[in-house]
């Protein structure tokens, strides 16, 4: 069975009118990072989506879930 | 030893060492090139071998700092995590694993040519090394290639 991690960083990202930059400077990452993790090219570690789902005030279970 | 922070005018951010390690990145085949010719010169002389001594030691360097992530003492604490951050450690991983399956692969390949064919053993170490750092180079730029839209 595919598992796949699915989220909803770009639309929430989107709703608070924050860019892939922007975000990435909260969290301390590179916008590649954010870009990877937005098109599910890469999964990001269990640190990085809690950082995420606190700059974007979601719970991180929100944000990511699994998709089978 | 005193440390004297450099100016900020022309401090390098974690985002302009990626752009530089992107743009930068066919040295490493074009220094590999260039030792070739002066390692295994018919006629090096001594300048020939302190010129391949310097761009031996410049790949090294370059190597450390695309697969390792070596930090730079000027750049913020900030910086360096966004520069090393996990995309950065992920493609590092991921081309070093090819690089090291690269130099498992053409190891047992010599091994099995060595049957049949005479190896030189320094012909065989440049090989081995540089066919390792060359995977593990282009799988590296092949992961990290292209820096997307904003919104891509």
């Amino acid at each position: 069975m595919s598992e796949r991690l699915g989220n909803s960083l770009k639309e929430r990202r989107t709703e608070l009118g924050l860019t892939q930059s922007e975000l990435a400077e909260l969290c301390l990452v590179s916008r590649k990072t954010i870009n990877t993790v937005e098109n599910g090219i890469f999964v990001p570690s269990t640190v990085l989506a809690l950082k995420l789902a606190e700059a974007l005030s979601v719970p991180v279970e929100q944000l990511f879930w699994i998709e089978r | 030893m005193s440390y004297r922070p450099r100016p900020t005018f022309d401090q390098p951010t974690a985002e302009s060492v990626r752009r530089t390690r992107r743009a930068s990145i066919w040295i490493i085949p074009a220094v590999i090139l260039q030792q070739t010719t002066l390692i295994f010169g018919r006629h090096g002389d001594q300048f020939s071998q302190l010129l391949g001594a310097i761009c031996w030691t410049a790949l090294t360097i370059a190597e450390l700092w695309w697969l390792l992530g070596l930090p730079f003492r000027w750049l913020s604490e900030r910086d360096q995590a966004i520069l090393n951050d996990e995309w950065s450690r992920s493609v590092s991983g991921d081309a070093s694993r090819w690089g090291i399956a690269t130099a498992a692969v053409a190891g047992c390949a010599m091994m099995i040519a060595r049957i049949w064919v005479r190896l030189d053993a320094g012909i065989a170490i440049f090989a081995l090394v540089n066919s390792a750092l060359i995977v593990a180079v282009a799988r590296y730029w092949w992961l990290d290639r292209g820096e997307p839209d904003e919104d891509e």
